[in-house]
């Protein structure tokens, strides 16, 4: 069933003449977990900020077309009930720290104590979400005293915590180390198959082609493609529209020209590639 | 009233005023390690209120002055109405259109310093009975002993010494609003404040001119006093 | 000029015990009686008899002290060496000097104005000292003050020493390409100009991305706020509460009464 539906939605901001979004149509199902890629400029965090509510509620500008969410129309909200449904976090970490706690516990424990959760469920809550994330020894420690990847994973707990029903994410990983984004990938699939909706922008093609169900390519505010990560993430257009894509769909290409790789579907990641070289 | 006081405050002014507290507090202290003869520890104040409106900047001011109080200087605290009135008159202003160009601005910052003379005026005089522990009151001292009776001696005081400072600060301001893109300041709850009007350079260099004209006027004024 | 801002040591004692609510009704009680009092001793009397004994109950005595001579004293000093020198009051002179009269009637509202200035510091220093500002705020909160002020009060708080440290560095770069205090007015003018850009505008473009990530934390929400931290009130603190408000009637009563 779908939880999130877009219908041609164009949308521009303030004081600017080009629409940011054009015509963009997509559906979501609940419990699915999309990721949304595209060049700089494309729209992504756009669409996230759309999907979250900020657009058009703090940016104001022109929206038009449908944005539902659970069944409520975007313009019908407003934005304090709509962040009860669904959560955003995005790339800088050092900006989404609230400033108002003094230890990460807290700090988590910020938004649970703003819509009001009983403090007997809040502390359960917040230590379940830091042990999802894998930041419990933080707990006691400033937010201010941590490093961009532990940061990252602070503002990704702060939303989980609340439990929305979709997740926004925003380049969530841009100051991780590799082990670091394969943990974060794995903990937002976890709440994916747990039933959470997940819409995710980002531009590390391999571990999108590892972890979503669905991939969403956005281009001049426009959706280019919408398919199966394997189908969209080896497309022909992509590498044509100036997308980044992985090494490995490049170099079976390559090789596919020169004959070299024999299946028809190109490879995403190192083991596709791997698994197809070696048949 | 509580509704025009809750138009200044959505979620941008609660996160801009702690970061206008902190340019207030940091850009005082700097000025303070640079020995110049200004404060200009009221920037953050004048930035609100213009933003944000009235209430916003008061808000500001107060909460500025109790913190400067508290960590770097305790003979702030009892101006803490006089920051208040800055926050406030800055905002009012800007409410009635004076943040729109340099010479608007520069009357703007004329008001702020007439205000700031006149609020503190009752509190040096029925706190300290004229003299207090600003480098100031070596004026208000002399005017005293010139004779003057102590609320003309204070209140020329605040007179000659506020306006440079005030002036300042607002066109200091004013430089920072013009460095924000307007997609930024449309955030805030009062962007139309500071929709800049078209006025350019000469209004500019006719703004700085009537700041050079002012020091040069308190500096005379000073040599006479203190010479004389 | 960094360490400033974080006051609160964290011990355990009685005064750290009491409710926040407490110490700020005892802090503005001080205040209200040093200058609402009638009788000329009261705050040299709360300094001696009140405020330092309850530093050693608090046992935050040596930070207290030390505050107090780095800060407190030199201010409230300087204060009582301005007023003495130049306060044009009073017949009972006690020296002369070029165009200075020092007259007993000037050092007498001298030396009550200063202490009443080290009353007003001293008692929030002792309450800041004691009390983790994130629970003066909860406490404050959940009596009614909107949890937005809580949001302005605790964001300055951490704000400012970022800001300092980032203020620091630039003004050692800039005094490594020769910057020095003592250089021409121009010069010093000059300064700012660099320091002023990336600080300010650096802050100020945070502003934004930051309120949206409270704003997706429920800011604004319309639900009554809870806090995680609990926070006790015993009867004594209601009982405390109440007599220093009484103690702060009486003196003005009596100041009414006796002009």
């Amino acid at each position: 069933m779908a939880i999130v539906t877009l219908q041609n939605v164009t949308y521009k901001y303030p004081l600017t003449e080009a629409p940011v979004l054009q015509n963009v149509n997509l559906q979501v199902n609940e419990g699915e977990f999309v990721a949304v890629i595209g060049p700089n400029g494309a729209g992504k965090s756009t669409l996230c900020y759309t999907l979250a509510g900020f657009v058009p509620h703090f940016f104001k500008g022109e929206l038009t077309g449908i944005v539902e969410v659970a069944g409520v129309e975007t313009h019908q909200s407003s934005l304090n009930e709509w962040v009860l449904n669904v959560g955003l976090a995005f790339q800088n970490p050092f900006n989404q720290i609230s400033g108002a706690k003094y230890t990460v516990f807290e700090e988590i424990a910020f938004g649970l104590e703003n819509i009001g959760v009983p403090r007997g469920e809040m502390k359960p809550r917040v230590e379940k979400a830091l042990a999802l994330t894998g930041i419990s020894d933080l707990a006691d420690r400033s937010p201010y005293s941590l490093s961009g990847g532990q940061q990252q994973r602070v503002a990704l707990t702060s939303i989980l915590v609340m439990e929305p029903k979709v997740l926004v994410l925003d380049e969530p990983t841009s100051q991780m180390d590799p082990i670091g984004t394969r943990e974060v990938f794995g903990v937002i699939r976890t709440m994916a198959e747990r039933g959470m909706t997940v819409v995710l922008a980002e531009h590390k093609v391999e571990w999108i082609a590892a972890f979503a169900d669905r991939v969403v390519a956005l281009k001049d505010g426009q959706v280019l493609l919408d398919g199966k990560p394997g189908e969209v993430l080896t497309s022909p257009l992509l590498e044509e529209a100036g997308f980044g894509i992985s090494r490995y769909t490049s170099t079976a290409r390559k090789a596919k020209e020169m004959g070299l790789w024999k299946k028809d579907q190109l490879p995403v990641t190192l083991e596709e590639a791997v698994e197809g070289f070696r048949s | 009233m509580l509704d025009k006081i809750k138009k200044d405050f959505n979620t941008m002014t609660w996160v801009l005023i702690p970061v206008a507290i902190a340019i207030n507090v940091v850009m005082g202290e700097i000025v303070v390690q640079l020995k110049l003869p200004v404060y200009l520890d009221s920037i953050g104040t004048v930035l609100v209120g213009a933003l944000c409106g009235p209430w916003a900047g008061a808000l500001t001011g107060t909460l500025s002055n109790i913190i400067w109080g508290l960590a770097i200087d305790p003979n702030a605290f009892p101006w803490w109405p006089v920051a208040f009135f800055i926050g406030y008159m800055s905002g009012r202003m800007a409410n009635w259109g004076f943040f729109k160009s340099w010479w608007k601005v520069v009357v703007t910052g004329f008001v702020v310093a007439l205000t700031a003379a006149i609020v503190s005026t009752p509190i040096s005089v029925y706190l300290y009975g004229g003299i207090t522990a600003s480098g100031s009151s070596f004026i208000t001292a002399y005017l005293l002993q010139t004779g003057q009776g102590i609320l003309s001696a204070v209140l020329s005081t605040g007179f000659l010494v506020e306006p440079v400072d005030k002036i300042t600060t607002s066109m200091l301001a004013f430089a920072i609003v013009q460095g924000l893109s307007t997609r930024f300041l449309a955030r805030f709850p009062r962007p139309e404040n500071v929709s800049t009007e078209k006025g350019g350079k000469t209004e500019l260099f006719i703004a700085v001119a009537v700041v050079v004209v002012l020091v040069l006027f308190a500096a005379f004024m000073l040599r006479n006093i203190l010479g004389g | 000029m960094h360490e400033r801002l974080s006051f609160y040591v964290h011990r355990d004692s009685p005064l750290h015990r009491l409710n926040p609510l407490t110490k700020l009704t005892m802090v503005f009680a001080f205040i209200l009686l040093s200058f609402g009092s009638p009788w000329y001793w009261t705050p040299h009397i709360l300094i001696v008899l009140v405020i330092l004994p309850l530093s050693f109950i608090g046992r935050v005595q040596r930070e207290y002290l030390l505050t107090a001579a780095r800060l407190i004293f030199p201010a409230a000093g300087f204060l009582f060496l301005m007023q003495s020198l130049f306060q044009p009051i009073g017949q009972t002179v006690w020296f002369r000097w070029w165009v200075l009269e020092v007259t007993h009637e000037a050092v007498a509202f001298a030396f009550v104005n200063a202490a009443r200035i080290i009353v007003m510091v001293s008692s929030f220093t002792l309450l800041l000292l004691t009390t983790h500002p994130s629970e003066l705020m909860s406490d404050l909160t959940r009596r009614g003050l909107p949890s937005q002020f809580a949001y302005v009060i605790i964001s300055t708080l951490q704000i400012i020493p970022q800001m300092q440290a980032k203020a620091q560095t630039i003004i050692a770069a800039q005094r490594s390409r020769g910057l020095d205090t003592q250089s021409s007015f121009v010069k010093r003018v000059g300064a700012l100009v660099p320091l002023v850009g990336p600080l300010v505008f650096g802050s100020l473009v945070e502003v934004e991305e930051r309120a949206i990530a409270i704003e997706a934390r429920g800011f604004t929400s319309s639900h009554a706020k809870t806090s995680l931290r609990e926070i006790p009130d015993s009867r004594f603190d209601q009982i405390l509460r109440g007599a220093l408000i009484v103690s702060v009637l009486l003196a003005f009563v009596s100041r009414l009464w006796l002009s």
